[in-house]
């Protein structure tokens, strides 16, 4: 008998890297969207940009938007130097070319098993996750939001009026 | 991210040379073919103001209106001690003067990247980005910075 003669649907597993935004802000990614560790990066500044994203980061030949969203949470700056960078990369339909960044980290992420029985709502503090986050599911009692990097490395935080 | 008219990656790519123009520390680029003459900052005539400018400089003519623009391309009403010079940038539809610390010219240009998508809107004046040994660069045309003083003088006139 098949799930869906059953009317039941199996939970699905998958693999997700947990990043430390920074202070206690953390979300999650898909096990393959996270590319590569920078320690110590050396960030370019842009002017003109938005306050979250200011600088660049030159990778791979490529000149890679750098992005503290933990400041962007926190609707402040910070100015002090990056410690740890996480390359991601997506894309935002099928056969698109992916689009990468580097995501300002305070800790090196860590490597979990997620089931869809572990979903749950959005952490309500700080405000805004739900401008950054397409899930949420619950890991050693707290709610781990699931960022929508296609929708935020596509621009969609520009037209988000705080 | 492209608006209608502006001048694309792709064409920028093409300029033989681009102008580089120093800002408070920060480095804008343009095609270096929009770039009509530099001329001294004592040449401005302070009373001849158009809204937002801080005066107005006599060439070929003609009265430019000169406006001072900060590194992060906000209007200056005052300017700072650094600024140099004053660039007169005509692209045959806009003409007006922009002071700067510095101007080069870049030739043969550096290469030009993308502006990733989350980091400038339609709205934006970066058209793309320039690897430099002082950093980046970030790429503009006179076209763009016409709208950008219009938006601004606009949004100073709110205010």
């Amino acid at each position: 008998m098949t799930t869906e003669q059953t009317g039941q649907t199996k939970a699905r597993d998958s693999v997700a890297w947990l990043l430390t935004l920074g202070g206690d802000m953390q979300a999650a990614v898909g096990e393959r969207e996270l590319l590569q560790l920078v320690e110590a990066p050396t960030l370019l500044a842009v002017p003109a940009c938005p306050a979250y994203c200011r600088q660049v980061l030159y990778w791979n030949d490529r000149l890679l938007p750098a992005l503290d969203l933990a400041a962007w949470l926190r609707a402040d700056v910070d100015t002090s130097p990056w410690h740890l960078a996480g390359i991601v990369a997506c894309q935002t339909e099928p056969g698109a070319a992916p689009l990468l960044a580097a995501l300002r980290l305070a800790a090196i992420p860590g490597r979990l098993r997620v089931s869809d029985t572990q979903a749950c709502a959005l952490p309500a503090t700080p405000a805004g996750w739900s401008e950054l986050a397409v899930a949420c599911f619950r890991h050693a009692g707290r709610a781990m939001p699931v960022l929508d990097l296609p929708c935020l490395l596509a621009g969609s935080l520009l037209r988000v009026v705080r | 991210m492209s608006a209608p008219g502006w001048v694309s990656l792709d064409e920028l790519r093409r300029q033989p040379a681009l102008g580089l123009l120093a800002l408070d520390g920060q480095h804008w680029l343009l095609p270096q073919a929009d770039i009509r003459s530099l001329e001294p900052l004592l040449d401005i005539d302070p009373t001849r103001r158009a809204p937002g400018s801080i005066g107005a400089l006599a060439f070929a003519g003609a009265w430019w209106p000169v406006y001072g623009l900060s590194g992060e391309l906000e209007l200056l009403q005052e300017l700072p001690g650094t600024r140099r010079v004053c660039l007169l940038l005509d692209n045959g539809a806009d003409r007006f003067g922009l002071v700067c610390d510095r101007v080069e010219t870049l030739a043969p240009p550096p290469r030009l990247f993308p502006v990733p998508p989350c980091m400038a809107d339609a709205a934006s004046p970066l058209r793309a980005l320039a690897l430099l040994a002082a950093g980046v660069g970030a790429v503009t045309d006179t076209e763009c910075l016409a709208a950008r003083l219009a938006a601004l003088v606009e949004h100073a006139d709110d205010d």
